[in-house]
């Protein structure tokens, strides 16, 4: 016993380890921070497309910079480390730089002995929520090893420009020091709803429509909505959350969308909406246009609008958020959805958006509006 | 014999490795080093909640109203006592020190069932300086179960004695110390009697059995169930208000993600954290702990037990813990079994030592204070080294001072980016807030339906973190939140979205202040989680009354003075030869 135990011990340990090694044994750990790689022999050899493409978005994942880059193979020598970083982190305070890839899922697109090209989803967690990121990776098989080609990215190169500015802005002065911003005494601005539409999605119920600014002072502004029962009992209370316009210029339009998950438009006898308006301060700079607007298919087979975002100003938008309302031929709203743009817009750049429509309103949508809301971190 | 020689022959005194453990853990303990750890502020904050009401363990101040009696109270009640003369802080540091000097004497207690009081005297003077000891107290504030393994290690002794040998007043005494040490740890107790009560009740079977004592191997097994019984209705009856409380609320929630379930050998720095910091040197010991475990069939059981908190301790390195916790292995964390697993080696070092003293004298007593130096200055230094360190430490009094004037506590409040300060702010402030440190006790589903810990720090839990913020966000109206505090500009985005603006910005610019205009105040959250007034008076005086009883057990039954004999089985002569160091 005293040669056979031990041997028996550091035999079950060592086993136990071997099995730990398959999925049986791993387990999600906390995201974005740099958590170091496998052991040395402990990571997977890149002897398929498949396993390099999965060493690599694991060095990513775990922000080990320089093994991926150094795993991959660089079409030229203009291609840096920092260049290939910034490309995953982001860059200019845009929506990748608060990002972290949390998981991905791959799949080959066609592969042969020497080359494979490999699409991934990348699944990033945000912010303002998940985003997902379809991406091609092309794979060469170099001496014995898998590995991912990576090329050059453009960087985008704003020159040197003064831009005139020529905005509103409202300033609000404070009575007292005391007082706090939403507490001042004066009259809230008059703001409207202007149409609302409920329907039953695969979520739940949802509660959408307009609301406009009919002040001539802006508005801050949130909607909350109770469901109401026969018997007149609230079934469940939301509010607008980040799908509206929160601040609303004199006279201007946004869309506004509630989403009660897991509950059936069957039950609800009523539908109570509460608008809470705000006077506040508020510019309309930065000025940010919608161009190239299109309703389109995407190579996935969802029904998207995209369109191009243009900021006409001189200062960064660090996140903008695109927010649609789409009508049928009656002009009733029939859907209103929304979405993030990964990068950052740049003074006199543009930037690429596209939201998503359920394909069965795909085909009812005759028109649609939309409206950019933005986080700026200086304004914030 | 030379004075050297004699010196290196005779076992440590007691009170000479308790000044030891003064010194080394005192001063760091008194410079509030366990300050910035992960846990402190957490107990803190529930120590100051039994500071203002001792009988009413219904909290307002997290998830919108939460029980302590999902925690066991006793460090914290003790916290409480000590505050009203030391305040909060060093209140902590001192119940600290109380544990931390504890477990010593409860390794050399413990480690005499197993070797002689040499190999024992060192085994305890070891334990100071584990690195699993000073990872636990300084860099994860696990107070309870520091503690509660300490007043558990000076319990064994008495279990084996009540086994082998009938006495009653070991009974007692073993009784009464197990029910202060689940008073402080109910996790601790639970696994305990697989790691540190299996492997004494299986040396008590042996000792019955081999040498032929008049107690037979019946009685020894009878007289354990006995014990066990005992304390298992006495952890009923002490900890009464905890089992309703778990039974009504199971915690049912999703599984929140903890860096201990990692696979050390797939990520370095889990490694580094989980493993070669808390076992420092002891890493160095391991061939000898296997050999010298299986070469003695008395030192088996505990190199059993030791085994099992390896593995234990080991995390997702290997699917032992999974396959045999189940659900559990998902709710708890696996730091505890690594500090538990360089205990229970503690005797099998401690015999090495002696080895190693008898061969080369002062040469090993140099290389192995080096190592013991070494192994607590690496776990100290880790404390800024690693990664997962818990975020520098700020001024939060700006905040706290904001939500305690003009009526800002009548509205419940968030902190993002704050790590364990959160628990700080809490302390403090009259406000309430919808977080909460403290995961067993969450009743809000904003909270529970999602994997993610605390919401201060939504984003290290990706997607299911800031769902959960997002859900709760979502919910602000309902529960009165309209201040938000913020140390980290990642969270910014979301709430301009969401419809939040700043309104303050406080130490440079270092925090802001975020608030929604047309939230109402806070009203009470109904819930049948409030526990009855006589649940309180119970939870008042139980805990803390069984630690007072065992203090004065201890000083009116002394213990009976051991005879001295030999209770480690001596290795044959070729064996001794054999010298596992390495």
């Amino acid at each position: 016993m005293r040669r056979l135990l031990p041997i028996i011990l550091v035999a079950v340990t060592v086993l136990l380890m071997v099995i730990g090694l398959t999925s049986v044994g791993r387990s999600g750990g906390t995201v974005g921070i740099a958590s170091g790689s496998a052991l040395p022999g402990f990571s997977s050899n890149a002897n398929t497309p498949e396993q390099a493409l999965s060493n690599f978005l694991i060095d990513v994942q775990r922000r080990n910079w320089d093994r991926a880059f150094a795993s991959v193979e660089r079409t030229n020598d203009s291609v840096n480390e920092q260049s290939f970083i910034q490309e995953w982190t982001g860059t200019n305070g845009g929506l990748r730089t608060f990002s972290s890839l949390e998981s991905y899922d791959a799949r080959p697109l066609h592969a042969t002995d020497s080359e494979a090209q490999m699409r991934v989803r990348l699944h990033w967690s945000t912010p303002v929520g998940p985003m997902e990121d379809v991406r091609d990776f092309h794979l060469v098989h170099r001496a014995d090893q898998w590995k991912v080609v990576w090329d050059e990215v453009p960087v985008p190169n704003v020159p040197s420009q003064v831009i005139p500015v020529n905005y509103l802005r409202w300033d609000l002065v404070q009575g007292g020091a005391g007082e706090q911003w939403g507490s001042n005494n004066v009259d809230s601005p008059h703001v409207r709803i202007v149409s609302m539409n409920a329907v039953d999605s695969a979520e739940g119920a949802v509660v959408m429509g307009e609301i406009v600014n009919e002040d001539t002072i802006p508005a801050f502004v949130n909607v909350q909505a109770t469901l109401v029962d026969a018997a007149g009992s609230a079934i469940d209370d939301e509010s607008s959350f980040d799908k509206i316009l929160h601040v609303l210029l004199p006279k201007q339009v946004s869309p506004y969308r509630i989403d009660f998950p897991k509950v059936s438009l069957g039950k609800v006898k009523n539908v109570h909406i509460d608008v809470k308006a705000t006077l506040v301060p508020a510019s309309s700079d930065p000025v940010i246009g919608v161009m190239n607007q299109k309703l389109d298919t995407d190579a996935q087979g969802r029904a998207v609008l995209h369109g191009e975002l243009l900021n006409q100003s001189g200062e960064t938008v660090n996140v903008p958020h695109v927010i649609a309302s789409f009508y049928d031929n009656n002009g009733k709203v029939v859907w209103v959805s929304d979405g993030y743009v990964q990068r950052a817009l740049l003074p006199q750049e543009s930037e690429a958006f596209a939201v998503e429509i359920p394909k069965s309103l795909a085909g009812k949508v005759q028109n649609f509006h939309v409206v950019v809301n933005q986080y700026s971190m200086h304004n914030s | 014999m030379t004075s050297n020689e004699i010196y290196y022959s005779r076992p440590i005194p007691i009170l000479t490795i308790l000044l030891v453990a003064l010194a080394v853990h005192g001063p760091l303990l008194l410079m509030q080093l366990p300050s910035g750890s992960f846990d402190t502020n957490f107990h803190i904050f529930l120590a100051s909640h039994y500071a203002h009401h001792w009988f009413n363990p219904w909290n307002e101040k997290w998830f919108a109203g939460f029980s302590q009696t999902t925690y066991p109270p006793l460090t914290h009640q003790w916290i409480a006592l000590f505050s009203t003369v030391t305040g909060l802080k060093l209140g902590y540091m001192l119940v600290q020190l109380i544990g931390v000097l504890l477990l010593p004497v409860g390794v050399f207690r413990f480690a005499r069932i197993w070797v002689d009081d040499r190999a024992a005297s060192y085994a305890a003077l070891g334990s100071i300086f584990l690195g699993a000891l000073s990872f636990l107290v300084y860099e994860a504030g696990q107070l309870a179960t520091v503690t509660s393994a300490a007043l558990y290690l000076n319990a064994l002794p008495y279990f084996y004695e009540w086994a082998t040998e009938s006495s009653g007043r070991a009974l007692i005494k073993g009784v009464v110390l197990s029910l202060t040490a689940a008073a402080a740890h109910h996790v601790t107790l639970i696994f305990g009697v697989v790691f540190f009560a299996g492997p004494v009740f299986w040396i008590a079977c042996l000792d019955a059995r081999y040498e032929h004592r008049e107690r037979s191997l019946a009685g020894v097994i009878t007289r354990a169930l006995v014990f066990v019984v005992l304390v298992g209705i006495g952890v009923g009856i002490v900890l009464f208000p905890y089992w309703v409380t778990l039974i009504q609320h199971p915690i049912h929630q999703i599984p929140i993600p903890h860096d201990s379930r990692n696979n050390f050998l797939l990520n370095s720095i889990t490694g580094v954290n989980y493993f070669l910091i808390p076992y420092g040197a002891m890493i160095l010991a391991l061939p000898f702990i296997f050999l010298r475990g299986s070469a003695s069939p008395r030192l088996r059981p505990l190199l059993v037990g030791f085994w099992l908190s390896l593995i234990f301790g080991l995390g997702g390195t290997t699917p032992l813990p999974r396959w045999l916790l189940g659900r559990a292995y998902e709710i708890l964390t696996f730091e505890r079994f690594t500090l538990w697993a360089t205990l229970l080696a503690m005797p099998i070092v401690g015999l090495l030592a002696v080895q190693l003293l008898d061969r080369y004298r002062t040469k090993a007593a140099v290389g192995l204070a080096i190592a013991s130096v070494v192994t607590i200055g690496a776990a100290l230094a880790w404390i800024t080294a690693n990664p997962y360190r818990p975020a520098e430490t700020m001024d939060v009094n700006p905040v706290i001072s904001f939500l305690n004037r003009d009526g800002h506590d009548s509205y419940r409040y968030l902190t993002l980016g704050f790590g364990s300060q959160l628990a700080e702010v809490s302390t403090y402030t009259n406000a309430s807030s919808v977080d909460g440190d403290y995961n067993s006790a969450r009743l809000l589903p904003e909270m529970t339906q999602y994997g993610s810990a605390q919401l201060t720090n939504a984003k290290f839990y990706g997607t299911a973190g800031m769902a959960s913020l997002r859900a709760m966000l979502e919910h602000a109206n309902r529960y009165g939140l309209k201040y938000i505090f913020v140390h980290d500009s990642y969270y910014e985005p979301l709430l301009t979205f969401a419809g939040w603006r700043q309104i303050e910005s406080f130490d440079h610019g270092e925090i802001t202040a975020w608030s929604k205009d047309d939230v109402p105040p806070a009203h009470r959250i109904e819930t049948d989680a409030v526990p009855p007034a006589w649940m309180g008076l119970l939870w008042g005086t139980l805990p803390v009354g069984v630690s007072v009883l065992a203090m004065f057990l201890e000083l009116l039954l002394p213990g009976r003075r051991r005879a001295r004999r030999i209770i480690e089985t001596p290795v044959r002569i070729t064996d001794r030869e054999s010298h596992y160091v390495a």
